[in-house]
C-alpha cells in the first residue's frame, strides 16, 4: 500500500523534475538566461591599432601637395579617425553621409579597394593622400589609370561587363529610390551597354586599359570633366 | 551631416572622378572657391580666458553666432580678437561643440545659466549628445516644476482686485481657505462633518446589545435607526450644499464636474438620495446594501484637507507603470506556481483541488502571509512551496523601490514648495526695501538738482560734506531719464503711499513740532533719509531752513504757496541736510500760507494749471 503511494508520488516527482529542467534548458537555448559570466560576448573592438604617418617632408616629396595642404588634410583625417587608420566600415559611414538618399556602401567598397593600394584592409593616411594626389593634382593620364583601376574590380587588367555592371549598379544605388525619372531595373544594364559600345573597340567583350585611355582621350566631355575638381583643395 | 565629415568633402569630390568616364552627360560647373584666408587661427577672448581655434572649425555651423558674420559684432580692434563678456567655463563646452560636433552638458552647471549661454551663442539645446541628454532633460524638468510652483503661488497670492465678482471670491475661498475667516470656518466645518459622517458609518455596525423588547443582539445602527438617520441627513445636507456652492462658484463648471474631487463628492452623497427614493423592496435591498458601501468614499473628501493624501494619490498615478509591472509579474508568478503546486499535490488528497484553488495558496505564500489554511503535504509540494515563498519576496521587492523613490521625490518637492513659500515673504520684503531705496535715491537726487542752480555749484561743492551721496554716472543718467519722463507727462514721481489719504489728516495750520527728532540721519547718508512718511503741516517761518530743519523724520509732503518766481523752482524736495547751508540764500520764500489741496486735485497733478497762479511747492522728506 505504501509502496503504491510512493510509486505514484515518485513518478509524479520525476515527471515534474524533468519538466522543470527541460524548461530551464529551453530558456538557456533561447539565450534568455545564461549560466556563466563569460558567455556574454565581448564586442569590444581592439582599437589599439595606431598608425602614425611618415614625416611631413616625405609625404611632401611623394605627393604633389604643399605643406599647408597636407596639414589641412591630415587634420581633417585625424579628426574623423583618431586612430590614424580608416577601416572599411568607417569609410563606408563617412562616404554614406554625403549621399543620404541612397545606399553608398557598395560604391564605397569599390572606392576603398581603389584607395587601399597595398590591400591590407585599412586605409592609412599615406594611402589616402596618395590617392588624392593623383585625383587632384595628377595628369589626365594618371587620373584615367586610376579610374580604370577603380572599375577593374579584380585588378586583372580587363574590365568585363559584369564588373562594369557592378560598378554601375553601385553608382545608381547611391541615387536612391526617389529619382526623376524613376529608376528602372534595366537602366544600369543599358548604361553598361552604351559604355561598352563606346569603349570596346575590338568588341571582344572586355575593355583593356589602352582601349580605355584612347577612348577617353578622344571624348571631349570626359576630358573636360577630368579637370573639374582641380581646385578642390 | 556631422561637421567633422565636412573635412572629407575634398575627398568625396575627388572620388567623383570615378564617375566621369561613365557619365553620359557633361558635368556642371564647380562652384567658385573663396579663399578668404580660410586657414587662420581665431582668438576668442571670453572674459579674459583666451580660446583659440581654426576659423574653419567655427564655420562648420554657419547658423550659430560664432560661425556666422554675427561674430564680427564682437570684434575688438585694439587687441585683434573677438571679445565676449560671458562665462568662460560654459564657453568651453560651446567651443567643444564646434570641435567635436557633440554638445555636452556639464553636471555642475546651473541649468538656466547653461541655457542662457546656449541661447546667446545660437545653439539649440536639442543637439546635446546622448551621453548628457537625459541628465539635461531631468534637470530641466525639475527646474520647470520649480518655476511652475512659484508661479502658481504667485497667482494664488495675488491681491484680489476689489471688483472681483462674488462668484470669484467664493471660488477663491473654496480653493484657498486662508483667504478669509469665513472660508476657514467653512473649511473646518466641512472637515468636521466628514469625520462625523465616517464615524457614524463605522459605529452603526457595532453590536449594541439587545433592545429592551428583543432577544437578538442588534447593531447600533438598527437600534438607534432614527438617530443615525438624522445624523446622516444632516451630513448629506451639508455636503450637498457645499457641492452646489462649489458648482456655482466654479469658473468652468464643465471642468469642475469632470474633476476627481467632484466625482468623489457625488459618489459620497448619492447613496443617501437613492436610498430615499427606493422603497424597502426585497429585490433591490441587496443593491441598496452595496450602495451603502459607497458611503465610505466620504473619507476621500478629506483629501481636500490634507496635502499628504494628495501627494500619495499623485504618486500612485505617476507610478502607474511600475505598479502595472508589479501586478503583471506577480500574476505571471502566481500562475506558474499555482500550476506547479497543483500538479505536485495532485492525488494526495490535499486542498489543492484545482489550479484556481491553488491561486489562493500561491498569493498567500508569495506575499509571505501564510494563513495556513492550505498547506502542501507532499515533499515536492513542500519544495516548490518554499521556492514560491522565496521568489515572492524577490518579485515584490523589485518594483517597490521605484515607487518609493517616486514618492520621495514628489514629497520632497512639496516640502520644498512649502519652504519656499515661507521664505518668499521675507525675501520679497528685503528685495522691496532695496528697490525702494533706489527709487528714493531718485527723489533725493531730484531735490538736490533742483535746489542748486548752475551758479550755485560752488556752494554745492562747499556743502559736499553734507550731501548724502555722490551719484555715480549710471545713477545720474538714470535720474535724468526719469526727469525727462516727468517733464513729458507733467507728472512727478512720489513715494508709494498716496498722499490723498494723508491729506485728510491735515488740520488747519499748526505749529511744527520742533522737538521732532532731528534725525541721526545726518550721519548716515543715503538710506536713512528715507524716513517714514507722515503728513503734517506747519507754518514756515522766514528762514525756511530753521523751520524745516527740525522735521526731518516727520515731515512729509507740504504744500506751500509762494509768490511766483521767475526761475521756476517748483519743488523743494528737501534733503534737509543738503539744503541746510543753502537755503539761507533763498530769500524768495516768503512766509508761506499752507494751502490744503482740495480733495479733487492730486498733489502732483494739475501742475501746469497752477503754474499760472502760484507755484505749488512740495516738500517731501524722504
Amino acid at each position: 500500500m505504501l509502496s503504491a503511494i510512493w510509486e505514484t508520488e515518485g513518478l509524479q516527482t520525476v515527471g515534474i523534475v524533468v519538466l522543470v529542467f527541460a524548461s530551464i534548458k529551453l530558456l538557456h537555448i533561447l539565450g534568455l538566461i545564461s549560466f556563466s559570466e563569460d558567455s556574454v560576448e565581448d564586442e569590444l573592438e581592439l582599437s589599439a591599432v595606431r598608425h602614425r604617418p611618415e614625416g611631413l617632408e616625405q609625404l611632401e616629396a611623394q605627393t604633389r601637395f604643399s605643406r599647408k595642404e597636407l596639414q589641412i588634410l591630415y587634420r581633417g583625417f585625424k579628426n574623423e579617425c583618431p586612430s590614424g587608420v580608416v577601416n572599411e566600415d568607417t569609410f563606408k559611414d563617412i562616404y554614406a553621409q554625403f549621399f543620404p538618399q541612397g545606399d553608398a556602401s557598395t560604391y564605397a567598397h569599390f572606392l576603398f579597394n581603389a584607395f587601399d593600394t597595398d590591400h591590407n584592409g585599412s586605409l592609412s593616411f599615406e594611402d589616402f593622400v596618395m590617392g588624392l594626389s593623383i585625383l587632384l593634382r595628377g595628369t589626365v593620364q594618371e587620373k584615367l589609370i586610376w579610374a580604370f583601376n577603380l572599375y577593374d574590380i579584380n585588378k586583372d587588367g580587363y574590365i568585363t561587363k559584369e564588373e562594369m555592371l557592378d560598378i554601375m549598379k553601385a553608382i545608381y544605388d547611391m541615387m536612391g529610390k526617389c529619382t526623376y525619372p524613376v529608376l528602372k531595373e534595366e537602366t544600369p544594364r543599358q548604361h553598361v551597354e552604351v559604355f561598352f559600345q563606346k569603349m570596346d573597340k575590338n568588341k571582344d567583350g572586355v575593355v583593356t586599359i589602352d582601349e580605355f585611355i584612347d577612348c577617353c582621350q578622344n571624348d571631349e566631355n570626359i576630358m573636360r570633366s577630368m579637370h573639374l575638381f582641380e581646385n578642390v583643395l | 551631416m556631422a561637421a567633422g565629415v565636412a573635412a572629407w568633402m575634398p575627398f568625396a569630390r575627388a572620388a567623383a572622378i570615378g564617375w566621369m568616364p561613365v557619365a553620359s552627360a557633361p558635368m556642371p560647373v564647380p562652384p567658385k572657391e573663396k579663399r578668404r584666408g580660410r586657414d587662420g587661427l581665431i582668438v576668442l577672448n571670453v572674459s579674459g580666458t583666451r580660446f583659440q581655434t581654426w576659423r574653419d572649425t567655427l564655420e562648420r555651423y554657419p547658423d550659430t553666432l560664432l560661425g556666422s558674420t554675427e561674430r564680427d559684432f564682437f570684434f575688438h580692434e585694439e587687441s585683434n580678437e573677438y571679445f565676449f563678456d560671458r562665462d568662460p567655463d560654459i564657453f568651453r563646452h560651446v567651443l567643444n561643440f564646434y570641435r567635436t560636433g557633440k554638445l555636452h552638458y556639464p553636471r555642475q552647471e546651473c541649468i538656466s545659466a547653461y541655457e542662457e549661454e546656449l541661447a546667446f551663442f545660437g545653439i539649440i539645446p536639442e543637439i546635446i549628445g546622448d551621453c548628457c541628454y537625459e541628465e539635461y532633460k531631468d534637470r530641466r524638468r525639475e527646474n520647470q516644476e520649480r518655476i511652475q510652483d512659484d508661479e502658481e503661488n504667485d497667482q494664488s497670492n495675488d491681491l484680489v482686485s476689489p471688483d472681483a465678482s462674488f462668484r470669484e471670491t467664493m471660488w477663491r475661498a473654496f480653493e484657498n481657505p486662508h483667504t478669509s475667516t469665513m472660508a476657514l470656518v467653512f473649511y473646518y466645518v466641512t472637515g468636521f462633518f466628514i469625520a462625523v459622517s465616517v464615524m457614524a458609518n463605522v459605529v452603526e455596525t457595532v453590536p449594541c446589545g439587545a433592545a429592551p423588547n428583543r432577544i437578538k443582539v442588534m447593531s447600533c445602527g438598527e437600534r438607534y435607526a432614527l438617530a443615525f438617520f438624522c445624523l446622516d441627513t444632516a451630513c448629506v445636507m451639508i455636503f450637498t450644499v457645499e457641492y452646489l456652492l462649489r458648482l456655482l462658484a466654479a469658473p468652468s463648471r464643465y471642468r469642475f464636474v469632470k474633476s476627481v474631487m467632484s466625482i468623489i463628492d457625488v459618489v459620497a452623497i448619492m447613496p443617501y438620495y437613492i436610498g430615499l427614493v427606493m422603497t424597502d423592496n426585497e429585490d433591490v435591498s441587496g443593491a441598496f446594501v452595496t450602495l451603502r458601501v459607497f458611503r465610505v468614499f466620504r473619507i476621500f473628501k478629506f483629501s481636500r484637507h490634507s496635502a499628504g493624501l494628495r501627494i500619495l494619490g499623485y504618486t500612485l498615478k505617476s507610478c502607474a507603470s511600475e505598479l502595472g509591472f508589479l501586478l503583471f509579474s506577480l500574476t505571471m508568478a502566481i500562475i506558474i506556481f499555482a500550476t506547479v503546486m497543483f500538479y505536485a499535490e495532485k492525488g494526495s488528497g490535499s486542498k489543492f483541488t484545482s489550479i484556481p484553488a491553488a491561486f489562493w495558496y500561491t498569493i498567500v505564500t508569495m506575499t509571505t502571509l501564510g494563513y495556513g489554511d492550505m498547506v502542501p503535504k507532499t515533499i515536492m509540494g513542500k519544495i516548490f512551496g518554499s521556492i514560491c515563498s522565496l521568489s515572492g519576496v524577490l518579485v515584490i521587492a523589485l518594483p517597490v523601490p521605484v515607487i518609493v523613490s517616486n514618492f520621495s521625490r514628489i514629497y520632497h518637492q512639496s516640502q520644498r514648495a512649502e519652504k519656499r513659500r515661507a521664505q518668499k515673504k521675507s525675501r520679497l520684503a528685503r528685495i522691496h526695501a532695496v528697490k525702494s531705496a533706489g527709487a528714493r535715491a531718485y527723489m533725493q537726487h531730484k531735490g538736490s538738482q533742483q535746489l542748486i542752480g548752475p551758479d550755485q555749484q560752488a556752494s554745492k561743492e562747499a556743502g559736499q560734506a553734507l550731501v548724502c551721496k555722490i551719484n555715480p554716472t549710471f545713477d545720474l543718467q538714470h535720474h535724468h531719464l526719469l526727469n525727462c519722463l516727468e517733464k513729458t507727462t507733467n507728472h512727478e514721481f512720489v513715494d508709494e503711499k498716496p498722499p490723498e489719504s494723508s491729506c485728510r489728516e491735515l488740520s488747519p495750520v499748526k505749529q511744527l513740532s520742533r522737538s521732532s527728532s532731528i534725525s541721526s540721519s545726518s550721519s548716515s547718508n543715503g538710506v536713512s533719509c528715507c524716513g517714514r512718511r507722515r503728513r503734517k503741516t506747519f507754518t514756515v517761518p522766514n528762514s525756511m531752513s530753521v523751520g524745516l530743519q527740525g522735521s526731518i523724520q516727520e515731515l512729509c509732503t507740504i504744500q506751500i504757496r509762494e509768490r511766483p518766481i521767475t526761475n521756476s523752482r517748483s519743488s523743494l524736495n528737501a534733503k534737509f541736510q543738503e539744503t541746510l547751508p543753502l537755503n539761507c540764500e533763498q530769500p524768495y520764500l516768503s512766509p508761506a500760507v499752507i494751502s490744503l489741496p482740495t480733495p479733487g486735485t492730486t498733489p502732483e497733478g494739475d501742475r501746469s494749471a497752477d503754474y499760472s497762479q502760484a507755484n505749488i511747492v512740495r516738500v517731501s522728506a524722504l
